[in-house]
């Protein structure tokens, strides 16, 4: 990776005016030039500034209609920015879609020229890289078929084929890994670290944090059009996934209860004491529960509920349980949870916090699902667990 | 308009295969395939002279038949043109939307394929001018007259493509506007008969239309039809490039929200 900026983009943004009813006719025209028509506008993306070192890998993350894909496109000229500029040096392959330009009726050697044409190559540069493209795909026998007759799979992987044969100076990939089969995303992997050792200059999206941030040098995080976070990896994905977090609990939190006490904070920290929302796996989080008992209330109970984003509780436990008693609270006041060794699969986490009576008949204040965490770690490993683990081979 | 064609010369290659992508499309799948483009002028022949003969069309010309052929292949080009550049950006916008390339290589290369097309065309009509011993004069003028056809097709090629990208009506209004056109343009009738009908001192309007003097061009040097005289067919002529400066205007200027449209 050297200084030298390949992709420069300084003050980006992008306005899609959106019109109501779809596509326009001459009567919508009229009338919008008669200023009858609404249109309302959208800002896809405002105010993007950055830039991308020769060699280097931007992972760029967000919720679905952040503004990756209008980003992409700006990138790739087939759209123009609104405000800002945006420059690139040196040809853009874009895997944005695999296949995209591909003429149904046209033999997959044919297409293979077209798009090697599109990108700017000679027929002469195309014949050179032909049979590497065949032999990458796998195609050899389908080549001179019209691509029509193609399963799906053979399509993709002909497009990734030739995208990345095509040899460009910056390489474009939008969540081209959620296709294709095992072996072929494998081999796509394979084929894009080769890249990265190569030193070429990569911009990937993908909703698959756990494969971007292994990937990416840097990640950029899109949130309604806006950069949120750009930098290391770890850091962006994890309060990534707690902001995320924090979306599925807006839309699963629920408060309830008679309000004779009311919780009324929580904070969240790490083992230094720092107030935080995202934690290492195998770590520790302590949270502060302030609340305020409006009258005296006697053998209350704090309890708590750690649940994975979907909402499945994983984990539950309360002062009764892990027997500590508190005799009688009234005004204001704050106790303090701790949880150790917090070994928490990378994702986001919802936590509850109750206080009811010793006989759970009464809930005083309950907020379901209302904090969210993150939790990060570099294994990728299933479930919403993840243990420390080793294995003893001695015996293989 | 410099680097525009600048643009288009180093994307030549592009051009070429998709002329040739365009050609092989318009075949594919029927089973004479490019004997298409022989064939289909030559059953057209087959069923005006059939059908001028019973319907007494001449209209006193002798050589009526082979005025009504040269009109109505001339005609052809513009027509397949007009037909194709609605789906020239609209058709695909796969490639407008995921690729960067200049835009104008798209309804260029439909042009040059129709273009490609009328010649092979033109081939079997000027061979039944040699059979029908029909006398050619001033052939030297004939490349220009092609040149200034083509220039015709392109622009409105470029019209109607972007126009169909942002309203969905013009499909329908290009099929009315092509019917109004065919007959204000001299294809089956002589030029004669707007003339008769226009004060000698407003014959040039009826040369507005670019189509008019393209046809009777034809017609002088193919079949040494009476010339309207060179300053009318010039207006024409001046008409049908003004049509391609109106037609690149237009494209270069709204392309960039081509693939926001689609």
């Amino acid at each position: 990776m050297s200084d030298e900026k390949v992709v420069k983009v300084s003050g980006v943004g992008k306005r899609f005016r959106l019109r109501p009813g779809g596509t326009r006719t001459l009567k919508s025209a009229v009338l919008g030039w008669m200023g009858g028509g609404k249109s309302h506008e959208l800002w896809a993306l405002r105010d993007v500034n950055f830039s991308v070192a020769r060699g280097e890998t931007l992972g760029i993350i967000g919720a679905n209609g952040a503004g990756k894909s209008t980003l992409l496109a700006l990138l790739t000229g087939t759209m123009e920015p609104t405000e800002g500029s945006i420059s690139v040096a040196g040809s853009v392959s874009s895997l944005l879609e695999l296949g995209a330009g591909f003429h149904p009726d046209l033999t997959g050697r044919e297409n293979v020229f077209l798009y090697g044409a599109i990108m700017g190559l000679s027929r002469a540069q195309m014949r050179e890289r032909f049979d590497a493209i065949v032999d990458f795909a796998g195609l050899s026998d389908f080549i001179d078929q019209p691509v029509k007759h193609y399963s799906s799979g053979m399509y993709v992987r002909l497009g990734f084929a030739v995208a990345v044969e095509v040899n460009p100076e910056v390489l474009l990939i939008d969540e081209v890994l959620a296709v294709g089969d095992v072996p072929f995303q494998k081999k796509c992997m394979d084929r894009m670290t080769e890249f990265r050792q190569q030193g070429k200059t990569m911009l990937v999206v993908s909703h698959d944090l756990s494969v971007i941030q292994k990937m990416s040098d840097r990640i950029m995080l899109l949130d309604e059009g806006r950069v949120t976070g750009l930098g290391d990896p770890g850091d962006v994905i994890g309060s990534y996934r707690a902001s995320a977090g924090q979306r599925a609990a807006q839309s699963m939190e629920k408060e309830w209860g008679t309000g004779q006490v009311k919780i009324t904070g929580v904070e969240f920290r790490d083992e230094a004491g720092n107030t935080v929302d995202s934690f290492e796996c195998g770590g520790t989080l302590s949270a502060r529960i302030s609340y305020e008992a409006s009258q005296k209330i006697d053998d209350p109970v704090f309890g708590f509920a750690l649940a994975d984003s979907a909402g499945n509780t994983l984990y539950g436990s309360n002062t009764q349980l892990e027997g500590v008693d508190i005799a009688a609270i009234e005004g204001t006041g704050s106790l303090m949870l701790n949880l150790s060794d917090l070994y928490l699969a990378a994702g986001s986490y919802l936590f509850s916090f109750s206080v009811h009576s010793a006989d759970h008949k009464t809930n005083y204040h309950r907020l379901d699902n209302a904090f969210g965490i993150a939790c990060r770690t570099d294994k990728n490993a299933a479930g919403s667990c993840c243990f420390p683990c080793s294995w003893d081979t001695t015996g293989t | 308009m410099i680097s525009l064609f600048k643009d288009v010369c180093e994307r030549r290659e592009l051009l070429w295969i998709l002329v040739a992508r365009n050609l092989k499309i318009r075949y594919k799948n029927s089973a004479l395939g490019f004997f298409w483009t022989l064939l289909s002028p030559l059953f057209m022949i087959l069923i005006y002279a059939t059908f001028a003969s019973i319907l007494k069309w001449n209209s006193g010309k002798p050589d009526y038949l082979q005025f009504l052929i040269i009109g109505l292949v001339i005609w052809q080009f513009l027509m397949m043109c007009l037909g194709d550049s609605l789906n020239t950006i609209t058709g695909s916008s796969n490639l407008v939307k995921k690729t960067a390339f200049p835009r104008v290589i798209l309804p260029l290369a439909m042009t040059v394929a129709n273009l490609i097309n009328f010649l092979l065309t033109s081939v079997i009509l000027v061979l039944y001018l040699i059979i029908m011993r029909i006398s050619f004069s001033n052939l030297g003028w004939l490349p220009v007259i092609v040149l200034t056809h083509f220039a015709l097709c392109l622009g409105m090629g470029l019209i109607v493509s972007t126009t169909n990208v942002f309203f969905k009506d013009t499909e329908h209004l290009l099929g009315v506007g092509t019917l109004a056109w065919f007959f204000l343009s001299p294809v089956f009738y002589s030029i004669s008969l707007q003339l008769d009908r226009l004060p000698d001192s407003l014959d040039w309007a009826a040369f507005l239309n670019p189509m008019t003097g393209i046809i009777c061009a034809y017609r002088v040097c193919l079949m040494s039809d009476t010339s309207p005289g060179r300053g009318m067919i010039a207006v024409s002529f001046v008409m049908a490039w003004l049509v391609l400066a109106l037609g690149l205007l237009l494209f270069q200027h709204l392309q960039r929200r081509f693939a926001e449209e689609l």
